[in-house]
Formats: structure tokens, sequence, C-alpha cells
């Protein structure tokens, strides 16, 4: 079962290059088809679904292990709900290729998501990079973010290959995701650099950050609304299900380091945000400052913190997809990202209006809605852990969250109409329903969180 | 269920306005208002349980779910909730049937009540929650409302503006919050009220720092000093919106939480001296503040300011009782005040300005009627509601000890009265100024009338629609004090088992001469208002001393003592500047250069490697990630095989 989960996409995904290139019915029919399976799979069977091939026997043993249980289900649910979203709100001339590459994406976050090995988990790692490098060349506007997504990224997937090769080779066997033994000994910090390096990349943490917001800019919308969604939390997650159990010792003596670089992250990128004035940069640096927060949530290594922090992956997965696929119906009908140029949007197009607004206040934390849960309870864990100082510093991005999402929003939404901007229809029935899930998913997981994490604990 | 009826059924009226608005229209109004009606009868009904001890605790609980382990929810209805319950849905639904009149022809009005009720709904959750993450929930969400509703005509930039400065500058007030939570929850492991309060020695020296944090979110919402500047500015949406959430039940949400959190307060001297002094200096502020508008909304905004400074002075002090009587008599005389403010608007055709209006006692007599009798009141007439509760507060500072707060209450209570009166003589006296020159009242940039879009085929809503509820709310700015006369009234019986009783020794002032003081100071407010603004003469010379008073009014008054430039100085500019050298010069050049000049990575080397690339993109990435999943399967299936 869990090897259709990757293969179902990455096979759909290849046999659609088979169709004509203008197609665009049938290839978005057979996209939201698969993601839908992949997303029907997991939940017929939240418990099973392991599959365990022996991979290498020397130098020290590997197989290729996959699971969907505990943390792995809402990630592989979250991946499937956004890869469906994108899908169905991908319109553009050559939609056949992008959701081909959209599948292949899928296929390979889900690879890394399910992975129990690590060495399966860093060669899904790199396979995932592919489609979005494929994606820049083909349709960002410079090429040169193409190029810097692949290096700095490609970059994180060599060190994670080298500290997985190392970890392998001296503790025996890399199929160790969801124990919890040690490693100890000499190599250990080396090893956890190796890791944090590639998660810190991929997250991004700063000052590893600056092929991203070019990147999530120049990217067509349902692209990015995945990558920002859910590729940005397989760092978070490698930190979670690697680092935390197994380099623990490691992480402890460093996570000075991860929390000041998670502070730096979380204050930097929302003040960045506050004068941007390109929508997709604005949500770009919103997201390094939101995922700051998990890092400061991992550096704490506190219970609390880390439950709070699975509630903010899946929060911010959804607010970040919403908004980036509610940019890109707001750049196709105006033809301009720059806030300066838009304004009263809302008279004219109430429904966009309406899901932009609530995916914004999703975005800068409104309490009853899925952020305010995970920073709360992140930040409750994060205090409880002795960080006093951090827990408060963490508090002045949630003000600036509010200020940078509603000058966005009221910038766009509200005021007097501009008469240069061109008046088109408002949403249309297929771009409201791949929004409206994710928006519902925002209110459930803020009104009751519990029952995600129940899954989890159990 | 009776909880659940109340808590729920304001939202179940927010949601069908919401999603059959169109379909309704006028109707909303009704929707609105039953939506009102059912948590009031409700709340009455259970006004016999929730006053009574039942087993452990007073009041009505219910448990309802555990939101994330360790954060359970509930609610939990008692007498302070009660009162905020009743003022919430009674003045709520008096204000919400204004509202059907008020809003009569504007187009959008089942989006205006669907916001209302949303409203409601939220602040009921602020009132009925029974731990601190529940009353931050709903304090984020009134929040939220009250940024809809200010900036309902969304069309406006300066309502824009001014829904997005309230709600950030609560967002302030809400992270402050957020951080007295992590402190309770880390000493006490819990954030219900009945854990937190039953461990309050377990915070130690914490205590202070969970009072100072809880303060800055009562602050941000209450409007105190320095947190203040949003109020004014909200004045920007409809008239019944500043009635309901700007002056009789949101902002006072911060006294709320402070006499919510008695058992804090009466443990730390320095958390009753800190938030008494900034209530009694926010009083006075906003008194003096009120002085110097014209604005007939800002006027009634720094009123509300002042006065919710008296409340928070008392409930500071630990005057509990003093502090929520004053909310309970405010509520109906400040809603009264802007509903009449707001007939006044509606007649003139949207002007504001008090000095374009003039001899308004005959055009609208139940607002000139019932204001006064508000305007006693906030002036604490003797026999009007105000009076006895200004007087509880004013005298409860001196009991507990802060003769200092005692001398701003008896100041401010003066300032008050002249700024009041002012407001009444110039709106309602002498005779219409509107149709003169705007120049020779003294305005410079007069405001553009009709501020919602004329419908098509205008009509005029029944008169009643906007006079009864102010006629009914101005009869109880009369008699909403009297459940509050004597050491045994039924107010302090109401409240025995809630607030703990204080010892006091008598002050050396006595009560009946503080009320002496306080009538004389009063008396000479109006007296000098009278003077000014309504003595025959002045009347008659009314537009040249409007003109005059314009322009000598004095700088620091007119600039709101410069509260709105230092928070930009010291907070909004440097923000800016920050984000603008982070995101143009620190990450191109330094993070970016340095990667540069560190790998060589530089447009050359792209250029070579991207030769060989283009043109074949779709059957790389298909060779590439089919060739990794045949490579994955072969072993896949060679692990299967052994």
């Amino acid at each position: 079962m869990v090897l259709l989960l990757i293969l179902l996409p990455i096979a759909a995904g290849s046999v659609l290059f088979a169709l004509p290139r203008g197609e665009r019915l049938w290839s978005r029919v057979i996209g939201c088809v698969v993601a839908a399976a992949t997303f029907a799979l997991p939940l017929l069977d939240p418990n099973g679904g392991d599959f365990s091939a022996r991979w290498l026997s020397r130098p020290f043993t590997a197989s290729l292990h996959f699971s969907w249980s505990g943390f792995s289900l809402w990630l592989v649910l979250l991946l499937a709900l956004c890869t469906f979203c994108a899908i169905l709100a991908t319109n553009a001339a050559q939609s056949r290729t992008m959701v081909a590459l959209l599948l292949m994406l899928e296929g390979g976050m889900m690879g890394v998501f399910t992975a129990r090995d690590i060495l399966a988990f860093a060669l899904f790692w790199d396979l995932m990079l592919i489609p979005p490098f494929f994606a820049l060349i083909e349709w960002a506007p410079h090429r040169e973010t193409a190029w810097r997504f692949l290096i700095y990224n490609f970059s994180g997937g060599l060190t994670l290959l080298l500290a997985t090769a190392a970890f392998g080779i001296l503790s025996g066997s890399t199929d160790v995701i969801g124990g919890t033994h040690q490693f100890a000994g000499s190599w250990a910090p080396w090893i956890f650099a190796g890791f944090a390096f590639a998660f810190a990349v991929k997250t991004p943490l700063w000052p590893l950050h600056t092929w991203m917001p070019n990147t999530y800019a120049e990217l067509p919308p349902p692209f990015v609304a995945v990558i920002s969604a859910v590729q940005s939390k397989a760092g978070l997650y490698g930190f979670i299900v690697i680092a935390l159990p197994f380099l623990r010792s490691a992480l402890v003596e460093w996570r000075w380091l991860l929390v000041a670089l998670a502070l730096v992250s979380l204050l930097y990128g929302a003040f960045v945000a506050l004068t941007q004035t390109d929508t997709k940069r604005i949500v770009a640096y919103s997201s390094l400052s939101h995922l700051g927060l998990i890092v400061l949530a991992i550096a704490s290594a506190n219970p609390v913190a880390i439950q709070g922090a699975l509630v903010y992956i899946v929060a911010h997965g959804l607010f970040s997809a919403a908004l980036f696929l509610i940019l890109g119906y707001l750049e196709e009908r105006e033809e301009t990202r720059s806030v300066l140029k838009l304004g009263g949007l809302g008279a004219v197009n109430p429904k966009l209006a309406g899901a932009f607004t609530i995916a914004a206040l999703a975005a800068l934390g409104l309490p009853g809605l899925a952020g305010f849960a995970g920073e709360l309870v992140i930040l409750t864990g994060v205090f409880r852990a002795g960080y006093f100082w951090p827990a408060l510093i963490a508090l002045v991005p949630i003000v600036l969250a509010s200020a940078y999402m509603l000058r966005l929003l009221q910038d766009v939404i509200n005021g007097p109409q501009v008469a240069a901007l061109p008046r088109r229809p408002d949403l249309t029935v297929i771009e409201a329903l791949a929004v409206a899930p994710l928006l519902a998913a925002l209110l459930l997981v803020g009104i009751y969180p519990h029952a995600l994490l129940a899954a989890v604990m159990r | 269920m009776m909880l659940l009826a109340i808590w729920l059924v304001p939202l179940a009226g927010a949601i069908v306005n919401w999603a059959f608005g169109p379909q309704l229209k006028r109707a909303a109004g009704v929707v609105g208002c039953v939506a009102l009606a059912v948590p009031f009868v409700a709340t009455i009904l259970s006004w016999s349980a929730a006053t009574q001890n039942a087993g452990s605790a007073v009041g009505m609980h219910q448990a309802l779910f555990s939101w994330m382990p360790g954060f359970d929810f509930g609610l939990l209805l008692d007498p302070l909730s009660l009162i905020w319950a009743l003022i919430i849905t009674g003045v709520g639904f008096l204000i919400h049937v204004y509202s059907v009149g008020y809003m009569w022809n504007d187009n959008a009005i089942a989006r205006f009540f669907a916001y209302m009720n949303f409203f409601v709904f939220a602040m009921l959750t602020l009132v009925l929650s029974d731990n601190f993450v529940g009353l931050l929930v709903g304090w984020g969400l009134v929040g939220l409302a009250s940024y809809f509703l200010i900036g309902f005509w969304f069309f406006k930039p300066t309502a824009v503006a001014a829904a997005r400065k309230a709600f950030v500058i609560n967002v302030v007030g809400d992270v402050a919050i957020m951080f007295a939570i992590f402190l309770m929850f880390a000493k006490t492991g819990s954030t219900s009220f009945a854990t937190v309060f039953g461990h309050v020695p377990a915070l130690g020296n914490w205590l202070f720092l969970v009072c100072v944090f809880l303060f800055i979110g009562a602050a941000a919402k209450s409007a105190q000093i320095p947190l203040h500047t949003w109020l004014p500015d909200a004045m920007e949406g409809p008239t019944p919106v500043s009635a309901l959430i700007h002056a009789a039940t949101m902002v006072t949400a911060g006294v709320y939480l402070v006499a919510r959190c008695w058992p804090l307060w009466n443990a730390s001297h320095e958390a009753q001296l800190l938030v008494g002094t900034i209530g009694g200096l926010t009083a006075l502020a906003g008194a003096l503040l009120g002085i110097a508008q014209w604005d007939i909304k800002r006027i009634l905004a720094y009123s509300t300011m002042s006065q919710i400074g008296y409340m928070i002075m008392g409930v500071g002090v630990t005057a509990y009782q003093a502090g929520v009587a004053h909310f309970f008599t405010h509520a109906f005389f400040k809603a009264c005040l802007f509903l009449g403010a707001g007939i006044v608007i509606h007649e003139l055709a949207d002007e504001q300005d008090i000095r374009r209006m003039g001899g308004m006692r005959s055009r609208a007599p139940v607002a000139f009627f019932a204001m006064f009798a508000s305007v006693l009141a906030i002036s604490g007439f003797p026999g009007f509601a105000g009076f006895f509760s200004k007087d509880a507060v004013i005298f409860g500072a001196l009991e507990h000890g802060h003769p200092w707060l005692y001398v701003i209450g008896i100041i401010t209570a003066g300032i008050t009265a002249y700024y009041m009166f002012r407001l009444f003589f110039v709106t309602f006296f002498g005779t219409y100024r509107g149709d003169l020159d705007p120049a020779q009242v003294g305005v410079m940039n007069p405001s553009e009338p009709a501020a919602h879009e004329p419908a098509h085929g205008e009509t005029h809503a029944p008169a009643w629609l906007m006079g009864a509820p102010v006629a009914i709310l101005g009869v109880f700015a009369v008699i909403a004090g009297y459940v509050m006369i004597g050491a045994n009234s039924a107010w302090n019986r109401f409240f025995a088992q809630t607030f703990p009783s204080a010892n006091l020794a008598a002050p050396a002032i006595s009560e009946g001469w503080t009320t002496a003081i306080l009538f004389v100071v009063m008396a000479g407010g109006i007296a000098i208002a009278y003077v000014r603004y309504a003595t025959p003469v002045a009347l008659a010379d009314a537009p040249a001393r409007l003109r005059a008073e314009s322009q000598r009014l004095p700088a620091i008054l007119v600039k709101l003592f410069y509260f709105d430039e230092l928070i930009d100085w010291l907070f909004v500019k440097p923000s800016q500047a920050l984000g603008r050298f982070f995101g143009s010069i620190f990450d191109p050049d330094v993070i970016d250069g340095g990667v540069r000049a560190l790998v060589g990575f530089n447009t050359g080397l792209g250029t070579l490697v991207r030769g060989a690339q283009t043109g074949l993109l779709r059957s790389y990435a298909l060779v590439i990630v089919f060739g990794a999943a045949l490579f994955a399967v072969y072993y896949a299936l060679q692990g299967a095989a052994r």
C-alpha cells in the first residue's frame, strides 16, 4: 500500500507526458484523481501500510522501508491535500506539464515523509528537488532563480547524504526512523551538522534563506503552494524524526545556535515582510518568520513545544498553500503582484476577498484558527523548557505578522477601487473548490487541534 | 444547555446573516435582533443558578472539551460574567434594534448584522470562558469583529487605516496575555481560572509579572495610556458599532479581566499601584483631550477612554464592586449618548462636527432628552446612574489608600462635567449653524458628506426603531444606579460571594464629604460650560466664539499629547527602516554577496551549465524521476524476492 503512495503519482506523472502538449482537461482530471487516491489510501488504513525490503548489507544495513504511521500520517495527508488543491487550481496553458511535475513532486515527497530508513529518506530528498527545479527552468522569468534553488538545496542534499553515510557506517544501520536509540560518539556533532545544514537550507533558516524569496515569487502558484506548504516541512520533519531522537546530545549542545538562528529568522522575516511590495515576496518572508517558530520549538526539545510544532506544521501548510493559491488567482486577474498598484478588490471580487481574508487571518495567528493553536502551544512549551527571553522575543513577530498581513490584505481588497485595474469575474467554482478544503481544515484544526495530536500520540 | 444557548445563538445568527445575506436584505436585522433576544432571555432565566453556590463554587459551570492536552475548555456563568452577559445581550439587543433603523438604506445591511452578531458571540466567549485560553480566544475574536466593523465602509481609506491600527494595537495586548499564560502555565500547570486562582502562591515572584502582562492586554483592549490611540480613530465605524463595541462592551473587557483576576491583584500591591495609577491617568488624559475635540463621536470616544480609566482605577485599587458598578451604569448612559449622537448625525446627513450643529433640541427631541439624562449621568449629577458608581470608585481609591488617585478622580469629574455639557450645549442649543460657511465657525477641512453608498429607492425607517432604544437607555441612565444605594445595597449583596470583603479603616474624608466635594466640582464644570456656550449672549455670538476657540486650542491637546507621533517614531518607523535595510541591502549584498564570494557562484558559471540544458526539459524530468522510480522498484522487488 505504502509503495503505491510513492509510485502511483510518479507513474501517473510520467504517463501524463504522453498527452498532447496543450492538453488542459484530462491532465487535471487524472491529477486530481491520483491526488485524491493518495489522500484516501492512508485514511483507509491509518495504522498499516508498512513496506520493508533489504537494500544494502554492506558497509551498513539499509532498507527500503516505508510506513505512514504516526507523525508521517499528517504530513502525507497534508501533502495529498495540497497537491489535490494545487492541481485543481492549475489553469495555465501548460497545465499538462505542470500537473505532471506536480505529481512527480508529490511522489518524491511521499518518499521523504514515509521513509523509515535514513538512506531512503536522503534518496527521496534529492528526488523531490528535481521537479521544482524543472518548473523554475520552465516558468521562472529569471533562470538564475532555478540554479540558485538547485545549488543551495543540493548542497544540503550533499551534506545530508554524507551525514547519512557516516551515521550508517558508525551505527551499523540506517533503518532506524521511528526508533529512539541515541547515537553518541565524537562524530555526533559533525553528523548533526550535516543533517542540520540540509534541513536548515530547506526550511529555510536564516541566513540560508536567500534562495527562497525569488523561488517562491517566480514559481507558478500551484507549485509554490506545494513547495511552501509541504516541501519546506521536510527539513522540520527531518529535525523531529532524525535529529531529535538520534542526535539529541549534539542538538542539546548546539541548541543555543539553533535558538539564536530561529529567533533571527522570526524577526528578520517579519521585518522584511513589513516593507516588501510584491505580494508573493511578502508571504515568502512571512514563511521565513513562521517556520523559525517551529525551529525554536525543536531546539527547545520540550514535548509540549513539539506537540505545538506538529500543529503548526499542519497549520502553516494549510494557510501558506491557501495564500499562494489565492495570490495566484489575484495575479492571473490583475496582472500585477505589486500591492502599490492593487486595491479595492473586495467590492468587485467578494469571494476572492473572503477567502483571502480567512487565509490571512490564519497566517497572522487569529485565535480560533489553526495558526494560533500552534503558536500558543509551541511558546508555552518553549517557555516551560526554561527559555524565558526567547519566548518573550518570539511574541514580537506575532504583532508584526498582524501588521504585514493586514497591510497585504487591505492594500489588495480594501480602499477605493483602482481605475487602472482590469475588472475580472470573481472566483469560479473550481477555483473556490481548490481553496475551500484548506480553509475548512484551518478552522477545524483551530477549533479542535486535539484530534490531530491524538492520532500521533496514541 | 442554557449556557450553550447563550453562547452559540449569536453565532448562529451571524452564520445565517452571512450565508443568506443577499436574500435576507433588511430581514437580516430581524435575524440579528432575535439572535440577541434569545441569549438575553436565557441569561435572565439562568440568574438564580448563576448566583447560587453550587457545591464548590458559585455559578453554573459546564465543561466542554479538551482543546489540547492540558488545555480544557468550559463555560462559566457566575455573578461577574452574568453582569457582563446581561449588558452584552441586553444593551446589545437595544443597539441591534436601533441599527435596523440606522443601516436601513445601506446595501450591506446583512454583512453588518453578521459582523454584529459575530461580535456578540466573541464577546460572550470572552466573558463565559472558564479559562485563560478561552478568554484569549474571545479576546482575539472581539478584536477581529472590531476590525471588521471599524472598517465596515471599506472603500474609505481612513476607515481602513483605523481598522488596521486598532487590530495591531490589540494584538500587542493579545500577545501580552499569551505571555501571562506561559507564566501561569509554567508555575501552576493549568490555564483554568479555578486552578490558577487556587495556586496564587505558586506564582511566587512572578506574580507581579503575570499582573503586568495581563494588564498590558487589558490596557490595549480598554484604551488605557499609552495604548489608547486606536479608540478615537475607531469612530470611523458606523455609530451603533461605536455604541456597542467601543463604548458599552468590548472596551470594558480590561475591567472584566482585572476583576476576574482579583485573587492575583489582591496579592500584589505593586500591581494595584500600577493599574490604579494608569487608570487614574487615563481618566484624566481622556477628559483633557475631550475638551479640545469638535467631532461629536471623538468627544464621546475620549469620554469613553476617561470613564474606562475610572473603572480600571476602581478595580486596580481592589474596589472591584465599584469598578464593575461603573461599567454597569456606563454601558447605559454611554450607549445612549452614542445612539443619540447617531440620531443627530443621521438628521444632518452624516455631519459630525458639533460646530456645524446647534439648535438640535427641536429637530431631535428624543435624542435631546435622552442625552440630557445621560450627560447628567456621566457628569455624576446626584440621582443619576453615574453618580452612584463614580462616587464609589473615587471614594474607593481613598478608602484603599490612594489619596492621589482620589484627587485625580475629583479633578477629572469636574473636567468631565465641563466637556460633556460643552458637547450638549453646542449641539442642542442656539440656532442651527450647518448652513453657514464652515470657515465661519472655524471648520477648516469640512468632511465629505454621505459615508454610505446611497441605495436605490431610499426609504425612511420607522422613527421608533431608533427612538425607542435611545429612550429606554435614557431611562436606564437615570435608574441604573438605584441598585447601588447604601452599604448593604442589592449590588453589594449580589457580589458578596464573588469578591472578597475588605475591612478598611475609615479614611480622613468621609463618603458624605466626598459626595459634597464632587458635587461642587461638577457644578463648577457645568457652570463654566454654561457661561461659555449657553448664556443668551454666548448663543447669540456662537459662530464667532467657536471660531475663536478653534484657533486658540492649545497645540498639545490638538496633537493629542503627541502619543501617535511617539509610537510612530519609537516603533513604526524603526521597524520599517529595519525591514528595508534587511530586504534591500542585507539580503542581496551581505548574505548573497558573501555566498558569491565564497563559492565563486556567478552568472558566468550559470550560463555555461544552462547552455547544455535548454529545450529538453520535459524529457529530462521524465528520465530522471522515472529512472529513480525504476531503481527503487528494482531494489524493492529484490528485497521482496529474498
